[in-house]
């Protein structure tokens, strides 16, 4: 009989009454295979792996992480809230020593969603893994943690939440920007001043199969895991690299899925993407499960599979080699981020496009340069759902400085009364405060 | 009237109840040997008082079944299994006699891979030349599509004396849960019947002529002995359900509420919502193996009257070993009964013998015996408690898939606790300390077993699953499979799901108004390929709850 090497925690949760549209990519039905799969294989039944239910995330959760506007509830639904929820469900699970590892089958995704919300990008509003992440450091104490992002798009998102963070290292590996939705996640992207080296994108062209993909994590992900030394490791399991994929271009299988997940050995999986709802996410979520549980996946194959067909050309491996050895090389020698120094803070400014809802946001976004901490940071932006609002936040482990000149800048925002909503968020006094003007 | 017989560890119960109450009843030490036997004098006890005549409907649980399974003594099978992709076949291996078969089948129940027919054949050789006549036959996802397990079938046939199919016993999904009931079914299905034969033959020599013979199943509901000759593992476990039962036939349970069944080496707990148990919709554990059958959600924990008491310094424990009956009754080691015993709760036996026996234990430590004894019984009580909080948590955390259910989802809050078994009546008044919830003891708990067979009702569920992409409908376990229109819709769904149900209950002889059909699921999902919605998957299920025949209950019933 099988039995779970590693316990594990399983939070299914498919939200089958939710759908942004009946024919949206991102709809009930992406995970209603995959839960028939689970089932009939008896992957609850396995000693060692549990159901678990989601918890239900709040607004104060999100607001911990995310400046929202006008207000959280405007950019949420029960949904998001959920699946944010089955995250931390599943952290929970984790720090709690309730199982070793834990994996969040969760929709909808999160990765798209970045520091500033306004709205749905790539059918993320908030950004689950950070929401999940940010609550953890608030219950448990400071934390190391390295999130590495499999899914076929640049995590754009939480690159952006993570930007200026030297706590979290954050790796992406997906398709090549210049192919793919959101355009971004280039080599020279690696962080704001104080977190340089922490963001590292590795984009890999169209076509990658296994063989390119397990390359790029053995020459990479894995030595600077190993530098980095975190207290967790996240895997934004997204799964639209799968060679059936309908809206991506790159040629990974299930075995190769649960290989890279045996690889990497994250404590706790949280769902992304994945759209080939029928031919691939049963088989590669089933390869995730027994991968993560220690348990053998030989036997998990998509029908009628032929590695040949799908292998990558040489040509393609040959490419992927030589941007793996750029890519390492920089890291030991980052390039400091595009942007403007003035009166001691660095600010770089962000034109964003909300694709899932049509909105276009134009955004500064500046750091203190300080000597004793991460520094203050400020968003300023407005966008064609609202006029100009205001973003503070004093991150964790503020120097007195810092708290003192968000708190200045917070109130001075609110008598100057140019801005629309402003909002601030003090990690260090956890005082996160509103204000409409 | 109706006679109900529950053949249990240690005792076989049976009662006879008519209209107006309990007509006759017996209780007799269980004959482990021969079970049957005890089902004869049971039965001969019961036509003693009432004669043959009284008996019109007979309903009868037996250990027969579990007892093999456990024991072994069950007969070997042959094993025809095909797994396709995913966890390796290999995992659910079970007997001697397994084969793994190429072929598989996918989650909308496509064939993806063809039968090895040659593989088949040859699997069906080896089995004829190890000699066995028994066989069972599971594919994955056969519930989708279950042509590949009548295939096996044909092929089996001639070789074979019978031949379970792993669709036939629920629509559920669980591939090694049913390799476990199909192995399980066939290998108990010769012993089964020949005790089967065995009650007919007594039954029509006592001189009896009942309307129906019934078997309790493990969910507490009946089927028709007959219906049971085919599907023996459903007869399994029924022991608890029994009990469950009886309570729910001799109380008027309304509300949320906890029932304890405290034996002689188990307390069994089961949960009521609104005054309807829990079933275990995915089925039962046998012999550590998960199963598809079906039954009523409960929890065994190791403290009964005869668990052994244990004394050291961090603490007094009560079980979870039972060493041999109380020292009170000639035994080897301290007891919670014998811990009873000394402190009046109880009269038993040799109360000296209780004395000596927590003296010794209590002496390594320093501990006088009635300190013993009392830290016993308390830590007794506070571990059901605690575990009875557990159960409850449990229950409120099972997953669920729609926000809908995430925020409505109605919450388990019993306010009763209803207990039951030898020392129900003694520990009450402590475990009301121990609760918050109001504690009960019902009158009749010492037969409550019995009443409870004898007032079950029958039940049933049908799981129908339909693609109309695919054109496609199944009801597994009434081996229904049909094409369907285009536009067949959610409503029609429920519909055919019902009335076949209730179809199958009439043709076993149910009575309609006494087994309601109810829909326990119901889901639609839009099937999209591209950018067009080409059809609709759509799932049901459908049941007969269990309960008492209401007519009867009134006669049985007590205020409690
Ligand atoms: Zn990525
Ligand atoms: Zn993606
Ligand atoms: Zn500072």
């Amino acid at each position: 009989m099988l039995k779970a090497k590693n316990t594990l925690g399983i939070v299914f949760f498919p939200a089958f009454d939710w759908a942004i549209s009946p024919t949206h990519p991102e709809r009930q039905e992406r995970l209603l295979y995959t839960q028939d799969q689970l089932r009939e294989e008896g992957v609850f039944d396995i000693p060692g792996i549990t159901e678990l239910k989601p918890d239900l995330a709040t607004a104060a959760d999100v607001a911990r992480t995310h400046f929202c506007f006008p207000d959280v509830a405007s950019v949420t639904t029960t949904s998001h809230m959920i699946s944010a929820g089955g995250a931390m469900r599943a952290a929970r699970t984790v720090l709690d020593k309730e199982a070793k590892k834990a994996f969040a089958l969760v929709r909808p995704p999160g990765h798209h969603a970045m520091k500033v919300v306004h709205g749905a990008r790539g059918f993320c509003n908030i950004n689950i893994e950070a929401v999940m992440v940010e609550w953890l450091r608030e219950t448990y104490g400071p934390l190391r943690v390295a999130i590495v992002d499999t899914d076929c798009h640049h995590g754009d998102g939480t690159q952006d939440v993570y930007w200026n963070d030297p706590d979290t290292l954050f790796i992406s590996l997906h398709q090549d920007g210049r192919t793919l939705y959101p355009g971004t996640g280039y080599p020279y992207e690696m962080g704001g001043p104080g977190a340089l080296g922490k963001t590292v994108n590795i984009p890999l062209p169209p076509g990658t199969s296994d063989e390119g993909f397990l390359f790029a994590v053995r020459e990479v992900v894995l030595p600077l895991l190993a530098e980095f030394k975190p207290d967790l490791v996240i895997n934004s399991a997204g799964q639209d690299n799968h060679f059936s994929d309908p809206i991506t271009d790159m040629a990974f299988s299930a075995q190769g899925y649960a290989r890279l997940t045996e690889l990497l050995g994250a404590d706790i999986a949280v769902l992304e993407g994945g759209y080939a709802i029928q031919g691939a996410l049963p088989y590669v979520n089933l390869g995730l499960v027994l991968s993560m549980a220690g348990l053998d996946y030989s036997h998990v194959r998509e029908p009628n599979f032929d590695p040949e067909a799908i292998r990558q050309p040489a040509k393609v491996t040959a490419y992927i080699e030589e941007v793996c050895r750029d890519i390492l090389a920089l890291t030991r020698n980052p390039k400091p981020p595009k942007g403007e120094t003035a009166h001691g803070w660095f600010s770089r400014r962000k034109t964003l496009y909300y694709d899932t809802d049509a909105i276009t946001e134009y955004q500064t976004e500046s750091v203190r340069l300080c000597d004793h901490c991460r520094g203050v940071v400020k968003y300023e932006t407005e966008s064609t759902r609202n006029p100009l609002c205001l973003g503070v936040e004093a991150p964790i482990g503020a120097c007195e400085k810092c708290v003192e000149e968000a708190y200045r800048i917070y109130e001075a925002g609110q008598i100057k009364g140019e801005y629309r909503h402003l909002q601030l968020i003090d990690r260090v006094g956890k005082h996160y405060a509103s204000y409409t003007g | 009237m109706l006679c109900g017989i529950d053949v249990g560890g240690t005792h076989t119960d049976a009662v006879l109840i008519g209209p107006e109450g309990i007509v006759a009843c017996a209780k007799l030490r269980t004959n482990h040997d021969d079970l049957l036997a005890s089902v004869r004098e049971a039965l001969s006890s019961i036509v003693a008082v009432a004669g043959p005549r009284a008996i019109t409907r007979l309903n009868l649980s037996t250990t027969l079944s579990t007892n093999a399974i456990i024991e072994g003594t069950a007969d070997p099978v042959g094993m025809l299994v095909s797994g396709g992709p995913g966890i390796d076949p290999e995992a659910y291996r079970l007997g001697d006699h397994y084969f793994v078969l190429p072929g598989a089948i996918d989650h909308r129940g496509r064939e993806t891979a063809p039968l090895d027919m040659a593989a088949v054949d040859a699997a069906v050789a080896a089995c004829r030349a190890a000699g066995l006549s028994v066989h069972a036959a599971v594919t994955k996802f056969s519930t989708r599509h279950p042509e590949q397990e009548l295939a096996l079938r044909d092929r089996l046939a001639g070789a074979s004396e019978f031949v379970s199919l792993g669709h036939s016993f629920s629509g559920r999904l669980g591939f090694g849960r049913r390799i476990a009931t199909a192995y399980c079914n066939s290998a108990v299905w010769r012993l089964y019947n020949r005790f089967c034969d065995a009650v007919e033959q007594s039954v029509a020599e006592l001189g009896l002529s009942p309307d129906i013979i019934n078997v309790l199943k493990a969910d507490g509901g009946t089927m028709p002995l007959g219906v049971s000759r085919g599907l023996p593992v459903q007869s399994i476990l029924s022991g608890p359900a029994a009990s469950v039962m009886g309570i729910i036939a001799v109380c008027d349970i309304a509300e949320d509420s906890v029932i304890l069944d405290i034996g002689g080496t188990t307390t069994d707990i089961a949960v009521f919502a609104a005054g309807a148990p829990l079933v275990e919709n995915e089925g039962i554990a046998i012999a550590g193996r998960p199963t598809l059958v079906r039954a009523l959600r409960t929890r065994s924990i190791g403290v009964g009257g005869d668990s052994a008491i244990t004394v050291d310094r961090e603490a007094v424990r009560v079980g979870p070993r039972r060493l041999g009956p109380p020292m009170a009754l000639g035994g080897p080691a301290p007891t919670l009964v014998d811990a009873l015993n000394i402190q009046n709760v109880i009269a038993l036996g040799d109360p000296r013998a209780s004395f000596r026996g927590l003296a010794a234990a209590g002496e390594a430590v320093g501990m006088e015996p009635d300190e013993v004894a009392d830290a016993a019984i308390i830590s007794a009580v506070n571990h059901i408690r605690s575990e009875v909080a557990a159960f409850v948590r449990e229950i409120n955390d099972r997953p669920v898939y729609t926000i809908f259910e995430l925020l409505e989802g109605r919450r388990v809050a019993p306010s009763r606790v209803y207990v039951m078994g030898g020392p129900a009546l003694a520990l009450s008044g402590l475990l009301q300390d121990a609760f918050s919830e109001k504690v009960v003891v019902p009158e009749s708990f010492a037969v409550a077993n019995a009443i409870g067979a004898a007032l079950a009702r029958p039940t049933f569920s049908v799981e129908l699953f339909a693609d109309t992409a695919a054109g496609r409908l199944t009801i597994p376990s009434l081996g229904l499979s049909r094409a369907v229109a285009d536009n067949y819709s959610p409503a029609a769904a429920e519909g055919e799901a019902a009335s076949k149900l209730r179809e199958y209950l009439e043709s076993l002889g149910a009575d309609l108004t006494e087994t309601p059909v109810e829909t326990v699921e119901l889901s639609s999902f839009p099937m999209v390929e591209g950018q067009t919605q080409v059809g609709h998957n759509i799932r049901v299920a459908c049941q007969v709850r269990p309960g008492v025949l209401a007519a009867y209950k009134k006669a049985v019933s007590q205020s409690c």
